[in-house]
């Protein structure tokens, strides 16, 4: 089975963020970015799928110029991709779902691909756009919210479930098809550390930039803010667990009228 | 123009070992240390990540880093676990006379089978009458026809309980003294070598540490590590290797000593504000952060002298001595910061300062690295 796998460098969720000057974006002075999230549940998947599956290969795609898309890249060479091919992003390219999702199809059109799994949403903007968008681009099938992805070589069938509202939905799909995945329910592995050194010396596979489209760009953030600092803790003085019940019981009925 | 950054594949081997560390390690640091119990599973993990064998070259199962990417390893694991470290990284020590004197068919041996699986290793020179004084001692090796027979006993040997292969310094001719000692690799299943107990530690509680003795355990020829009478200068060679990745350990101990400390005295009040306020509280951060940072560098100047090919013998020296002593002080100074409540076991400070304290007596006490920094500093002036 030949799987893609795409991923987008997102802000490491140690490094502390702030919005540019003019708030219309995130500023990337200083940010690391990194492999996470819902993109570590789909390498995850994409390497355990080849691990049932002899034969198969995993490739991870990305799309953008910064330092950061190539370290995701190798990140994934860690793990086990065996190839990595970068998108460049062209300047003036726009940041859309739809320019994005137009640059994956054209690295991934250049590969062999059964089946291309992404997570179901960046870990940073969290719109969700590109799954579908790419999918109706390929001409293929698209499944979101997938968990427990499986392949059933006796039905030649993926099988998998969908978490909706009520409960898990259980389906299957034919290959080749286009499946964005829910987080959190594998548990990524860690890359070796001789791995890691390997990685560095991968070669990257480059893919041409998307032709602009006047799809492109329709899409514009309008402003990037932090939320607003939390407010509104308050710590009860007391000298005795009892004393202490006493007052936040007073504070819920009196204050708070949480109950009467 | 000298260039202090790290370059990216450096980050993602520092990051990887954070990572490690700080979803491992830390969460077992406080328990593992209360207990004294010695978490095999996570040095089973470290093994299966390729955190353990780091010196020795990929093409022998090992990862096969330089010492300075072995000190950015080094520091992230000891910032969650000073003991975790210590047994995670004491078959480096233990190794290095191989990798050092071995033939290439004893490396090829002993190295292969060794590092494919999880294994320990203890690197055997200390003596219960000496150990600094590496000149006097007293475990013999005595040769009869195509095999040596040990006799004698070693203390405070890193992992020894749990090791499967020994690196043993011993005397075949005393009055040559150190020029009359010799290097041999001994397996666990040698008869004759018996471990001791495990000692009670004061800080590094979760590594393990006892003596082993040698009851005329018979050694073949074709263990013996280099010539006979070279072991003093491979158990030297192998200690001016290992001695920079100490600094990095008692760095990675000052680093959490110095955060715990900042971020106590961003919560703490008294006197009506945060005791970051209070310039006494600053000046001590101000310290404990120059010592940190100072740690740091004359690490990775030593360690980056000796990728350089060159011996690094008064840097390494330098760079474990100011790095343990910077580690205790600081802790010292995070216990300070945090009061009556950084004395508490409750608290994580007070560990920090018993396993710092180790950093300033194993691998060549404080004492003998001034010995060592004075003799080559002096040695450029005579």
């Amino acid at each position: 089975m030949e799987i893609v796998v795409c991923l987008k460098p997102v802000p490491d969720a140690e490094t502390r963020l702030r919005p540019l000057a003019d708030g219309s974006g995130l500023d990337p002075e200083g940010v690391k970015f990194v492999l996470a999230g819902y993109d570590e549940s789909a390498v995850e998947q994409a390497l355990l799928l080849k691990e049932a599956n002899a034969g198969s290969k995993v490739h991870a795609v990305s799309f953008g110029s910064s330092r950061w898309t190539e370290e995701v890249l190798r990140a994934a060479i860690a793990l086990g991709c065996d190839t990595a091919t970068a998108v460049e992003r062209s300047a003036g390219t726009p940041e859309d779902p739809l320019a994005t999702a137009a640059a994956l199809r054209n690295a991934i059109e250049a590969l062999p691909h059964d089946l291309v799994l992404l997570g179901k949403q960046a870990g940073d903007d969290e719109e969700g756009l590109v799954p579908g968008a790419l999918a109706e681009m390929l001409g293929l099938p698209h499944f979101g919210f997938v968990v427990d992805l499986r392949w059933d070589p006796a039905s030649q069938r993926l099988k998998f479930g969908r978490s909706a509202e009520a409960g898990q939905e259980t389906w299957e799909s034919p290959l080749p098809c286009v499946i964005a995945l829910q987080q959190a329910w594998n548990d990524p592995r860690t890359a070796k550390l001789p791995a890691i050194l390997k990685s560095r010396r991968a070669l990257l596979g480059k893919a041409n930039p998307p032709t602009p489209t006047a799809d492109h760009g329709r899409s514009e953030l309008e402003r990037f803010a932090l939320p607003p600092p939390r407010t509104g803790a308050r710590m009860i003085e007391y000298r005795t667990p009892a004393e202490a019940a006493e007052k936040l019981v007073r504070i819920l009925k009196e204050e708070a009228k949480v109950f009467p | 123009m000298p260039d202090f950054s790290l370059s990216p594949e450096h980050e993602s081997l520092r990051d990887m070992a954070r990572k490690f560390a700080r979803s491992e390690m830390a969460p077992h640091a406080a328990e593992c240390d209360r207990t004294a119990r010695f978490p095999e599973e996570i040095y089973r993990k470290a093994h299966a990540l390729g955190l353990m064998n780091l010196n020795v070259p990929g093409e022998l199962g090992g990862s096969g880093l330089s010492v300075f990417e072995q000190c950015l390893i080094v520091e992230e694991l000891a910032y969650a676990c000073g003991g975790m470290t210590t047994s995670i990284i004491a078959n480096c020590l233990a190794l290095e006379p191989i990798l050092l004197g071995g033939t290439p068919e004893q490396k090829q041996r002993y190295l292969q089978p060794f590092c494919a699986d999880y294994h320990l290793a203890s690197f055997c020179l200390t003596e219960p009458a000496g150990g600094s004084d590496a000149g006097a001692l007293r475990t013999r090796a005595r040769r009869e026809g195509e095999e040596y027979v040990l006799d004698g006993e070693k203390c405070f040997i890193t992992n020894a309980p749990h090791a499967s292969l020994y690196t043993v310094f011993a005397m075949v001719n005393p009055e040559l003294r150190h020029k009359g000692i010799s290097a041999f690799v001994v397996p666990r299943s040698a008869k004759g070598l018996v471990p001791g107990k495990d000692e009670e530690k004061m800080g590094h509680r979760a590594s393990s540490t006892s003596s082993v003795r040698f009851e005329g355990v018979r050694v073949p020829v074709s263990d013996r590590l280099g010539a006979e009478g070279e072991g003093f200068s491979i158990a030297m060679r192998t200690l001016d290797q290992t001695r920079t990745p100490i600094g990095a350990l008692a760095t990675g101990i000052a680093q959490a000593a110095l955060d715990h400390a900042a971020r106590y005295s961003l919560k703490r009040e008294t006197f009506g504000k945060l005791i970051s306020e209070h310039q006494a509280i600053q000046i001590k951060l101000a310290n404990m952060a120059q010592a940190v940072h100072a740690a740091r560098l004359l690490t990775w100047h030593a360690a980056w002298t000796i990728d350089r090919g060159h011996k690094g013998t008064l840097e390494s020296s330098i760079a474990k001595c100011f790095a343990s002593d910077a580690a205790l002080h600081v802790a010292d100074e995070a216990i300070q910061t945090f009061g009556g409540y950084g004395y508490m076991k409750e608290y994580p400070v007070e560990k920090l300062l018993r396993d710092a304290k180790l950093t300033q007596i194993y691998e060549g006490a404080n004492e003998i690295q001034r010995t060592v920094i004075a003799r080559e500093l002096l040695r450029g002036y005579s």
